[in-house]
């Protein structure tokens, strides 16, 4: 998966925009104001305005901060002594459309907005899509020409049909030199992935138009999606599950009437969600699932899993993706979850089997994903969860024989998750006895069952891939052996959860051809 | 993708690193500093983050903190700031009241979300408080309980949502109780019943109220419509049908498939054809035998106004099938095959299942059949070794027990004694006893013995005799467990009785024992035992000539060959 994000834009054209001051009654959505958060002003974005209980109410995006941490904020903490940003020009339609219109309605923005994107681009994996035709049919020129040099794009050169929408709003455009997308470096030259890495980094963006995403999404089996789809007002205010109650981070499909609930209930069991109490003590009074409905594969002393087929458990499948949807802000609900198995992780006690965390798992991938969603439910999140589930979802490739590596594009805290795994892993590997000998990139994977490429992004990461006398070393840096004692006196002391491969009862399930192709 | 971005000061470009070439593993005290400090700084790798997020800062803090922890630098982890989840003042144990019996093996489970969760639809608050009004107006035996009230508005939900699946779209209106009846029959127990009435008004107002839409907020799924593909809460969608690859190998198989299905088709067609030309044949033969009998009636009639030259035979003559002999004999047999094979078509379940033979019939046939063979040759042998004894080493048909037991008689206990061990399993195992031992293990006709008796039996040291008769009627006594005196004993005897217990030294040294030798490799013993093995035609075993075999008169007392392995 080649970045396609377009935030770098701003390091390299320099916007116009458009300042000043503004009044409480000149305030519209796409203005960014600075804001006060915890004492400081940060700017901020205005993404929604609501009338609430007659006072006017902001839903603002941070810059450069995740979006999980967007909130609805009185007036009184937006700062209008200094000035704001104004969007660009033709904004204003869409003030009353997207004021008044819940986000069902707010589809309509991209297409009337794309054409300005400029003046918020650190947030434009926020605003809907530079879908190409409509850009062009904006004949914003300055926005066509502030937005050429990203355009320079590579990667997707592979990727059907993509040339053609660029060439339609952009004929002019430099091909650039087609850049390798991280996932297809197999004999990566160390250099060569910095160098990529860091040429990427200013020009590397790519317009992703809703139609090339959506074919991707079909038929790559995806699980993740792009900026197009993700820009989204969170919708639900807080959710009840088992034992706690908790803020969701993101957008996610649940009936569009579930907004207007101060508390959604979401049985801890079968997923079901209830917009009201009396709903939910009825649900729960019928409710007899006790467990996730699948077959148990693994049972250790502190977790279960449980293997469940999204084609077999359509109804709790799509309950658990909507659940997850929450805290994902890259998954998509677009297709359903037939071409996928769930791995279920759940506590167990005298209530049930309480679902911690799972990951999600095309039954077949294209890309040697072993991964497609992978995450541990807020109320268990800082326990170690993580590193149990990404472990299993390793060991699972293990049985297999196969490498396997998340999809990506990874979230934030994915990728420390994954980076915290890795080092462990890999530093594991390397301190192994016998280890004097040497050993090569590839069997460092193969043991492990982790690509190539995350090996030496692993590697290189933790500063341990080096060059010396002419060739190159792997060095147990002082720092990664003191983290990992550390790490190791920790787990001595609080205990340490680890899959135990012995105790997996799992052979990798097979499909039949009509299974395959997802026909019903 | 230049590589002369190498860390700034490299002095030469690094060779290309191979990820199968196996890497030293170093300390960081045995790196050369000077060649390492160029490297001190982290090359910056791709995560695999949205670029757009990557610039977030906590992500940042978090990343950067790593890598300072990295190359040495003491820093406390950093965790990215998330919502934190609280504890719930729900009643937990009430509303999660049932308990888990966990299994002692992994659990196997099939059972779907709707299996489990009953009734799919839950009271609300508006509901609860309908039900409790019309409970209030209803007495104790009549209450409507809440599980009747939830499976009737499932009902009409239901059959609503059946009966008018675009409701959302077009607005039609509320369906009538009368329209919603048929379905109450097949999901409504008697008991609900009596409430539907009053339950389909509460769930017509509140209808009407959402201009006919679903009552339950349920996800939207894809309808068709344009919007579909914008509106951010449709999810789940189909996914089409992903095109089959097209192989080398699928076209060659569906081409195969296709051959096959043609080469049937045409079968089908000829069988058809056949048919038809038969049936047209039949017609044929029905016209000409129409015109035949019209030929005979006239000329009968021809005859009948011709009295001089009617007689009285050729009524009978004429009108009855005049067998012109070939003609009505082929007449006969094709009518018989065509009426055979109606029957055959119409009695199809029965005539044909009886005449099909089972598979047990067959196997018990065969059986019989083998059975029977052996027996006729069995007796066959008998016949010919009557009064031989065969005392070939490795005989293939040991002197039977039954002619043995039968006749040697101990002299001083009543029972049978044991006849000796013909031979040992060990020896005949190569050649017959196998044979008959594995494919006939039930039924053995030949008292063949296959594993060695006690030896230490009766007649060793007791006394007993037998009585046979030779050749010419001889009658001959075989004794057995005489002792004989010893050597110094016969000494004292004369020549002529000495002679007379020559052959009565059975249980001295075996190298005494008179043996036959025969060479089992011999021809024609091998075509001998071939023979006996091999299922003859019962006709060519009467032709065939009684093979050659050492035979030898039976000899008092030393009958049975007494070869080494049975020997005690």
């Amino acid at each position: 998966m080649a970045p396609r994000g377009e935030s770098q834009d701003r390091t390299n054209t320099p916007d116009p925009v458009e300042k000043g001051f503004a009044t409480i009654n000149t305030l519209r959505t796409g203005v960014k104001a600075f804001v006060d958060k915890d004492g400081e002003k940060r700017k901020a974005e205005i993404l929604m305005i609501q009338t609430r209980k007659g006072k006017p109410s902001y839903y603002v995006h941070y810059e450069e901060f995740n979006k999980r941490l967007d909130e609805w904020i009185p007036a009184d903490r937006l700062d209008l002594t200094q000035e704001v940003e104004w969007p660009a020009p033709e904004a204003p339609s869409k003030k009353s459309q997207k004021s008044a219109a819940p986000a069902s309605k707010a589809q309509k923005q991209p297409k009337s907005t794309a054409g300005q994107k400029r003046p918020r681009t650190s947030t434009t994996s926020r605003k809907g899509s530079d879908t190409p035709e409509l850009t062009s049919t904006t004949g914003n020129i300055q926005a066509r020409q502030t937005r050429r040099p990203s355009l320079v794009s590579g990667g997707k050169e592979n990727r059907p049909g993509s040339d053609q929408s660029i060439s339609v709003i952009a004929p002019e455009i430099v091909t650039g030199t087609p850049q390798a997308e991280d996932s297809d470096i197999e004999l990566p030259d160390i250099q060569d992935a910095a160098a990529a890495a860091k040429a990427s980094a200013p020009s590397h963006t790519q317009p992703f138009s809703r139609e090339e995403e959506i074919e991707k999404l079909r038929t790559g089996g995806s699980m993740t999606q792009n900026q197009t789809e993700i820009s989204r007002v969170r919708n639900l205010s807080r959710i009840q599950m088992g034992e706690f109650e908790m803020e969701p981070w993101y957008f996610s499909p649940y009936p569009s009437s579930f907004t207007d609930a101060d508390l959604i209930y979401i049985c801890e069991f079968c997923l079901s969600y209830a917009p009201s109490l009396t709903e939910f003590t009825r649900h729960r009074a019928k409710c007899t699932l006790l467990h996730p409905p699948g077959n148990e594969i693994y049972r250790d002393d502190h977790v279960s899993f449980f293997e469940i087929d999204g084609r077999r458990q359509r109804r709790w499948c799509r309950n658990l993706c909507l659940l997850s949807k929450l805290f994902l802000d890259h998954k998509t609900l677009y297709y359903d979850v037939d071409p996928f198995l769930f791995y279920c992780m759940a506590t167990r006690d005298k209530k049930g089997c309480h679902l911690v965390g799972y990951f999600s798992k095309e039954k077949e991938s294209a890309e040697g994903y072993n991964v497609a969603c992978i995450l541990t439910l807020p109320q268990y999140q800082r326990k170690g969860f993580g590193k149990l589930l990404i472990a299993f979802s390793y060991e699972l490739s293990k049985r297999e024989g196969k490498l396997g590596s998340p999809e990506k594009p990874l979230s934030d805290l994915g990728l420390l998750g994954y980076r915290a795994y890795w080092a462990e892993t890999v530093v594991d590997v390397l301190t192994e006895d016998g280890r004097s000998s040497g050993i090569s990139v590839e069997d460092i994977g193969s043991m492990s069952a982790m690509t190539t490429a995350d090996v030496l992004h692993t590697l290189q990461n933790l500063n341990m891939l080096r060059y010396s006398k002419g060739q190159h070393v792997i060095v147990l840096t002082n720092a990664v052996l003191e983290a990992r004692e550390k790490q190791k006196e920790k787990e001595k002391i609080k205990g340490k959860r680890r899959i135990e491969p012995e105790r997996l009862q799992w052979k990798a399930p097979t499909f039949n051809a009509s299974s395959r192709t997802w026909n019903w | 993708m230049t590589r002369s971005t190498v860390a700034g000061s490299a002095r030469f470009r690094q060779r290309k690193l191979s990820t199968r070439q196996a890497l030293q593993i170093l300390r960081e005290d045995e790196v050369d500093q000077v060649d390492d400090e160029t490297q001190r700084n982290i090359t910056k790798v791709d995560t695999g983050v949205e670029k757009g997020e990557e610039i977030e800062h906590h992500l940042q803090a978090a990343l950067s903190a790593s890598q300072a922890a990295a190359v040495g630098g003491k820093v406390a982890q950093i965790y990215i700031p998330t919502p934190d989840a609280i504890q719930s003042s729900i009643r937990y144990d009430r509303l999660y009241a049932l308990t888990f019996p966990q299994p002692a093996t992994y659990i196997r489970f099939s059972s779907t979300v709707e299996d489990c969760c009953g009734c799919p639809y839950d009271l609300d608050d508006e509901d609860d408080g309908y039900l409790k009004a019309m409970n209030r107006k209803r007495n104790a035996s009549t209450q409507c309980s809440e599980d009747q009230f939830e499976v009737t508005m499932d009902v009409l939900e239901r059959t609503a949502q059946a009966k008018q699946p675009y409701a959302a779209v077009d607005n039609p209106p509320v369906l009538t109780l009368e329209e919603m009846e048929p379905a109450f029959d097949d999901e409504m127990t008697d008991s609900t019943r009596p409430f539907v009435k009053e339950i389909y008004e509460h769930w017509k107002t509140r209808r009407l109220r959402t201009n006919n839409r679903a009552l339950v907020p349920s996800l939207k799924f894809e309808t068709g419509a344009e919007t579909d593909d914008s509106d951010p809460y449709v999810c789940f969608r189909r996914r089409e049908v992903r095109a089959i690859r097209k192989t080398r190998g699928r076209d060659a198989h569906s081409a195969e498939k296709l051959k096959k299905m043609r080469k049937e088709l045409e079968e089908a067609r000829k069988l058809l054809d056949s048919i038809r030309q038969r049936e047209a044949l039949k017609r044929e033969q029905l016209a000409v035998d129409r015109r035949l009998f019209e030929q005979r009636a006239n000329l009968r009639q021809v005859k009948l106004n011709l009295p001089e030259q009617y007689k009285p035979g050729d009524e009978d003559l004429l009108i009855n099938q005049r067998p012109p002999k070939s003609k009505s004999f082929d007449n006969t047999t094709q009518r018989a095959a065509g009426s055979q094979l109606r029957q055959q078509q119409k009695a199809d379940g029965r005539s044909v299942e009886s005449d099909l033979l089972t598979l047990q019939d067959f196997l018990e046939l065969r059986e019989a059949q083998i059975q029977k063979d052996i027996d006729m040759r069995v007796a066959h042998h008998k016949k010919w070794n009557e009064g031989w004894v065969d005392l070939t080493r490795a005989p293939l048909t040991p002197p039977l027990e039954l002619n043995s037991g039968s006749s040697f008689r101990t002299a001083t206990t009543e029972y049978l004694p044991t006849p000796p061990a013909s031979a040992s399993s060990e020896h005949l195992g190569d050649v017959s006893a196998d044979v008959h031992h594995t494919k006939r293990p039930k039924v053995d006709p030949v008292p063949v013995r296959y594993a060695s008796p006690s030896y230490d039996g009766p007649w060793q040291s007791q006394t007993s005799f037998r009585r046979r008769i030779g050749r010419g009627g001889r009658l001959m006594i075989d004794r057995r467990g005489m002792r004989l005196r010893s050597k110094d004993e016969l000494d004292g005897l004369d020549d002529i009785v000495v002679d007379r217990f020559k052959y009565d030294r059975d249980d001295d040294d075996d190298d005494e024992v008179p043996t036959y030798v025969i060479d089992p490799n011999d021809f024609s013993s091998m075509r001998y035992r071939a023979r006996i093995n091999h299922p003859v035609p019962a006709q060519a075993l009467r032709h065939a000539e009684p093979p050659k075999q050492v035979q030898a008169p039976a000899q008092a007392s030393t009958t049975t060959g007494r070869l080494p392995g049975p020997d005690g």
